[in-house]
């Protein structure tokens, strides 16, 4: 039976192991599906945009049409112009105000009215919004009983609606501002193009190309328009904006290729010309070109919320919820205490107002675009206010290589002569070469790189450091030329000393260069001939070696240095080229031998190896110390790049973004000598990802390589790849910033929480979609982005803490008239003046505050955990320092109807008679008689001395709210002078408010006497202290109860 | 859990304790600063303002029947209320002044006050006609001036009322519709009322009154009459403020039906 018993468990057993694992494939295919089928949808989409825009291409309406297949002349026919005399400005003129102007229509905006009205309801405008309708409501309501004071109702409404107007106004208006300053940006640098018209030359902005212009274009020059070439010489253009091919491509006049993406004749508007010349007609201009076609095709990308939105609608909802559930508790407790209906609707119109910080929102927009404007002066330009914060919460940086973490230029990084290796300056502004130049190698060496180099400066640049100059020539020849200036001086005078006398260009056949030159010394009648190439092909032509200065055999213990020290530069993910010379010998080669190119009368063999030079794209020199930053700041630093793997590799081992002690999988099986499966994937700390593996790779593949390696680098990676990433660290719930350049990047730049655009290199595209532009293309940039977004949540912390404070001090007043039927203490309009006028300045300048530590040194907040406004802020706020605030209120308000004749024992209770109007005779303590209207004066001084009472607590509140762990004292009561503006403008608000409009009934402020001012400063002063107590007890009891909730 | 929300608590046990325990003690020192006997500050009252017995649950306004006792019963019943603490028999330990002077008592530790005596008021004493001419179609309204501590009127105030039709012209009392009687004659507050020295120390003042009485002529019954009574004759006594309606100054109407 026991047996039995068991037979029938174990099937159970596995019925129900079967059963679970079904579930956990359906699970895990449900998750496939989801993930897969929307990743799907949008490559469907993706595709199937590219596939119209492909179609659309072969069509008529696409604007190229075969303006490809045509000839110059045709073309000239077509499009009534002249290839050497260009339009007639007559002409010119008349295309422009038929096509408009040669740039891209900004993506569609929210309707102006839309984004205003949206600003009217949104935050706190609803609740204020309800208070101005409950106040008209109540004024309806008194005016129809014949009421004698009405009209107190009419105007609180208006002053309601006019707040919520005003600051829908100012919201709205500083939206517009921060849009405008993308807008300037894009006008601040207006490009120019070189258009023949009128047979003239001439310099033209750029949008005023039109149709059938003819446009020079140089290297470095970015395509104005699109253009069909008519001439080009040795042209090359960097389609990767356009295509995300990193390779430039040469471009010609001829039609290669029936589509007109592909055939070499059209270069594209927005791309660069690399190097060489070109003369083309315009053919599209502005949106009728094909970027302009891609931009409106993919724009409509949603946006996501921002950290920072959601921290602060989650603080809105709070605020709310506090006032609507305070409320709505009171106008039962006054419903039931028998107030009447209409009382009640205007005691929970002040507890609403109460409650409602009405200046924060405008503060906080001020705030961040203060730090905006900050970030600008850092290079951060940010296009969307809220991005400011989103970046200090980020907590991965998906990066470019290029350009970002380099200085995107060739340098020599590395020389091999004399069996040894030496190590260039590779800094932006390097000035002399610390290697040691005594060997005769060298010289032999410099002569060929000098001399074997096609690579001039562009002439008038004499004056600009070296490193700075614009060179015409290919990326290496342009390192060498600047390694060879610094070091040697003037080339071109070796050069003119030298003269040329022959010259075979590099060509991807030979891989190699030659030239042949006549020697600067008058006493050797010899030739020189210089070669460089790729190394194993020059070696290969070689004999001897040189070994200081001296011409050695090369054997194969010379030829195995030579490969070690090879496969070392090529291991740095460097560009390596070797150089040889030969001096020909005079009598073969006398003065007048006629050197001929194409049959080769020379020897191209056994030639004396010189030595080997390696050339990279050098780190920015304020990379490193960034990414050290990024590491300490808990932030992973994620590489994507379309380069090699080995390059991008070194890079990022230079950069620190792979750390010099850890290991990728290769590295350890190669440390082990075991194969790559093998190794123990959890080891390694760093991963190498090609392109290609990405490719294969399922989603759940890739979350592993983001989840269980710190330090990542993506090569090969195409712009779309660029998405799945960003979407994989955004599974991980990390926030994710992107840097891109491309148009292809900008699906990626959208669907990163925050998109970083590059303000150089970067397409307008890219600027487009991106949240953010680096205008100095540096990835040090992002860093100090970083810096000051943290900064900005903690400054907007302590600013909304110091807001709500006192609120309880403007809520209090409410409460202890409805439950004690004292005096109104202070008034409903009082409360908009503290919130509207004297508040708002202070709570700006905190904005200004410093770090009270190194903010760099703590993790990326959890956006889940760590909130804008937590349960320790409002607490702290609301029942400890906005009740000490009422306390110092109260003893103000007491104190000064006692000195005129109401002790606070008659106070109590006497609402109701307090209030009528019919009641003229109302005994004091002392047995005095008040009118209605000297009662209401001294109300008004009540106010007035209620409304100074908490201005003078808002100072000390002011002033603990600098910092929230540190003493006062260390960080410096001085050091933020904005802080002091703020405290002056706070008090000289409220001393205008009550002496100088004191006499204006409507605003219910009176003079009040000097001495009422200082009632309240020794509250101000407990508050302080207090508050220096509570910081002291986090400092010294880190992780205690008291740490814990009183640390906001 | 249940330790972290105790101490908690505690916390704010102690707290709040912390801050009420200040609040009185600051309220406690305060309240040392003042005297008892006089409010540190009296410019909030520089000038009084006029009020009137009886007064009205409805703003100021009189409606009484001549004829139905119950119709002005309330105003009878709180003229006598009123009216008692200037019984003669309540007056015993106040003297007799000096008419016509201030009584300046700066000097004297314990202020005396002045006998303001009921016969003053003649028709409107309520001594001969209990109903205070409420049934004869001649009601009395009394008026008095708000008690303010050192208050010294200066020259010689006197109460002047007017009357008006209830739509504004000023021909009431021309067109003979009421005729206005006041007691003491011509509506004259004595000095030697003033001035006053507060409740614990002039615990006994009595605050002069002028009875206004209105004879509202026959013919105007039904007619709502509004009167306004205004403080003449002193330079220091405010009656045209613009906000306080009642500084030196009040309105009230009547309205007698047969």
């Amino acid at each position: 039976l026991l047996q039995k018993k068991s037979d029938v468990y174990s099937v159970e057993d596995l019925w129900d192991k079967r059963s679970r694992k079904t579930d956990i494939g359906d699970e895990e295919e449900k998750y496939k599906d989801l993930k897969g089928n929307k990743k799907k949808r949008r490559q469907k989409t993706l595709r199937k945009k590219w596939r119209t825009f492909y179609s659309l291409s072969f069509s008529l309406s696409f604007g190229i049409q075969d303006d490809h297949k045509l000839s110059a002349s045709e073309l000239e026919e077509k499009y009534g112009t002249s290839v050497n005399k260009g339009l007639s400005s007559a002409r010119a003129a008349e295309i422009l105000a038929r096509d408009g102007p040669n740039s891209l229509t900004p993506p569609k905006a929210t309707p102006e009215i839309v984004k205003f009205l949206k600003q009217m309801v949104g935050g706190f405008s609803i609740l204020l919004w309800i208070g101005a309708v409950f106040s008209w409501i109540s004024f309806g309501i008194q005016l129809a009983q014949g009421a004698e004071s009405p009209f107190d109702n009419l105007y609180l409404g208006v002053v309601l609606a006019l707040v919520v107007i005003l600051t829908g106004i100012f919201a709205y208006y500083q939206e517009a501002k921060s849009t405008n300053i993308m807008a300037s940006f894009s006008k601040m640098i207006p490009q120019q193009a070189l258009v023949i018209r009128d047979a003239e030359k001439k310099e033209l902005p750029a949008d005023q190309l039109v149709v059938g212009d003819i446009v020079e274009i140089k290297g470095g020059d970015r395509i104005p328009a699109d253009i069909r070439l008519i001439f080009t010489q040795g042209c090359k253009v960097d389609n990767s904006s356009l295509t995300g091919e990193s390779e430039p491509q040469s471009r010609s006049c001829d039609f290669t290729h029936e589509n007109p993406l592909e055939t070499r004749n059209i270069a594209f508007y927005s791309t660069t010309c690399v190097e060489g010349t070109a003369t083309g007609i315009v053919i599209n201009t502005g949106d009728r070109t094909v970027i302009g076609r891609i931009a409106s095709l993919t724009s409509g990308v949603g946006n996501e919320k921002t950290p920072i939105a959601i921290e602060i609608e989650h603080f809105v909802y709070l605020v709310a919820g506090v006032a609507i559930s305070i409320g709505v508790l009171f106008f039962i407790i006054s419903v039931s205490m028998r107030y009447k209906i209409l009382d009640s609707i205007i005691f929970l119109i002040g507890i609403i107002v109460a409650n409602v910080p009405e200046g924060l929102l405008a503060t906080v927009t001020v705030s961040l675009s203060l730090t905006a404007k900050r970030m600008a002066k850092k290079n951060c330009l940010v296009k969307n206010l809220e991005a400011v914060e989103t970046l200090g919460s980020t907590s991965i940086i998906c990066s470019d290589k290029t350009g970002t973490l380099t200085q995107n230029r060739m340098t020599v990084a590395h020389l091999w002569f004399d069996n040894q290796i030496y190590s260039a300056d590779t800094s932006e502004d390097q000035t002399t070469q610390p290697f040691d130049q005594s060997s005769p190698s060298w010289t032999a060496l410099s002569k060929i790189v000098t001399l074997c180099n096609r690579a001039e400066f562009r002439p008038g640049q004499e004056n600009l450091p070296i490193m700075k100059r614009v060179v015409v020539g290919d990326a290496s020849e342009t390192a060498l030329l600047k390694f060879a200036e610094v070091i040697l001086g003037d080339v071109m005078s070796i050069r003119a000393r030298n003269r040329k006398v022959a010259e075979i260009p590099f060509n991807s056949t030979n891989k190699f260069q030659l030239s042949i030159h006549e020697t600067d010394d008058p006493n050797d009648k010899r030739f020189l001939l210089v070669m460089k190439g790729a190394p194993e092909r020059i070696l290969e032509r070689c004999s001897t070696i040189m070994i200081n200065g001296k011409e050695e055999p090369l054997d194969s213990e010379k030829a195995e240095a030579f490969q070690t020290a090879y496969m070392e530069l090529g291991g740095l993910g460097e560009r390596v080229l070797g150089f040889c010379h030969l001096y020909l010998p005079e009598d073969e080669f006398p003065d007048t031998y006629p050197f001929d190119t194409d049959s080769m009368n020379f020897p191209t063999s056994n030639l004396c190896f010189v030595g080997l030079l390696s050339m990279i794209d050098p780190p920015r020199s304020t990379v490193p110390d960034a990414v050290s930053k990024c590491r300490s700041a808990g932030i992973k630093v994620i590489m994507v790049t379309g380069d090699h793997p080995i390059t991008a590799k070194a890079i990022a081992k230079s950069v620190g973004i792979i750390s010099a002690t850890s290991e990728t999988v290769e590295d350890i099986a190669k440390r082990l000598n075991i194969p790559v499966e093998q190794v123990n994937r959890r080891e390694a700390t760093a991963a190498v990802v090609n392109g290609m593996e990405l490719k294969d790779m399922s989603l759940q593949q890739l979350d592993e390589i983001l989840c269980n390696h710190s330090e990542i680098v993506f090569a090969r990676t195409s712009p779309q790849q660029k998405l799945i990433i960003v979407e994989g660290c955004q599974r991980q719930g990390a926030v994710v910033a992107v840097t891109g350049d491309g148009v292809n990047d900008s699906p990626a730049l959208k669907k990163a929480d925050i998109g970083i655009a590059m303000g150089i290199a970067g397409s307008d595209a890219a600027k487009n979609a991106a949240d953010m532009v680096l205008l100095d293309d540096n990835f040090a940039s992002i860093v100090t982005g970083v810096e000051e977004g943290r900064l900005i949540f903690d400054n907007l912390k302590k600013t909304i803490a110091y807001t709500l404070t006192k609120n309880i001090a403007e809520l209090c007043p409410f409460l202890i008239y409805i439950i004690a039927s004292i005096p109104m203490p202070i008034g409903t309009i009082t409360i908009l003046f503290i919130d509207l006028g004297t508040d708002i300045i202070p709570s700006v300048a905190l904005a200004y505050e410093k770090a009270e530590s190194d903010i760099m040194n703590r993790r990326p907040r959890n956006k889940r955990k760590d909130r804008l406004v937590n349960e320790q802020l409002a607490v702290y706020s609301y029942l400890q320092i906005g009740i000490m605030q009422s306390v110092g209120a109260f003893i103000t308000y007491f104190t000064v109807y006692a000195e005129q004749g109401f002790l606070p024992s008659t106070l109590l209770g006497v609402r109701v008679d307090w209030e009528n109007n019919a009641i003229n005779d109302f005994e004091d303590s002392y047995g005095q008689q008040w009118t209605k209207y000297q009662r209401m004066y001294l109300q008004w001084t009540g106010y007035t001395a209620f409304f100074v009472s908490i201005t003078i607590q808002q100072v000390a509140d002011l002033i603990i709210r600098k910092t929230r762990r540190n003493s006062i004292f260390q960080q410096g009561l001085f050091r933020n002078k904005v802080i002091w503006v703020g405290i002056f403008s706070q008090i000289g608000i409220a001393l205008i408010l009550t002496y100088g409009l004191g006499h204006v009934t409507a605003l219910n402020f009176t003079p009040l006497r000097f001495q009422y001012w200082f009632v309240a400063v020794p509250f101000a002063i407990l508050i302080w202290v207090y508050d220096e107590v509570r910081k002291l007890f986090i400092r010294r009891y880190p992780g205690s109860w008291w740490d814990k909730n009183m640390y906001y | 859990m249940e330790i972290r929300a105790c101490l908690i608590l505690l916390f704010y046990l102690v707290f709040y304790g912390f801050l009420a325990a200040l609040f009185t003690f600051t309220m406690w020192v305060m309240l040392q600063t003042l005297s008892s006997d006089i409010p540190k500050y009296r410019d909030r009252i520089s000038s009084p303002g006029l009020m009137i017995s009886p007064k009205p649950d409805t703003a100021l306004e009189f409606y009484f029947n001549k004829s139905d006792a119950q119709s002005y019963a309330e105003y009878v019943s709180t003229l006598r209320k009123f009216l008692e603490s200037y019984d003669d028999s309540k007056q015993s330990q106040n003297i007799n002044c000096t008419p016509g002077r201030i009584f300046d008592q700066n000097d004297v530790a314990v202020k005396k006050a002045c006998r303001f005596n009921l016969s003053e008021l003649g028709q409107c004493s309520g001594k001969e006609d209990k109903t205070f001419g409420y049934s004869k179609g001649t009601p009395c309204v009394l008026v008095k001036m708000n008690r303010i501590i050192g208050l010294k009127p200066e020259g010689e105030p006197r109460i002047h009322c007017t009357s008006k039709t209830a739509w504004g012209a000023l021909k009431a009392l021309e067109e003979g519709m009421v005729e206005i009687n006041y007691f003491p004659p011509e509506g004259l507050i004595d000095l030697m009322y003033f001035p006053y020295y507060g409740k614990s120390l002039h615990a006994h003042y009595l605050q002069p009154l002028v009875a206004v009485q209105l004879a509202i002529n026959s013919n105007s019954t039904k007619e709502e009459i509004a009167i306004e009574c205004k403080i003449l004759g002193s330079p220091n006594l405010k009656n045209e403020d613009d906000r306080d309606k009642f500084l030196g100054r009040i309105a009230f109407k009547v309205q007698m039906t047969e």
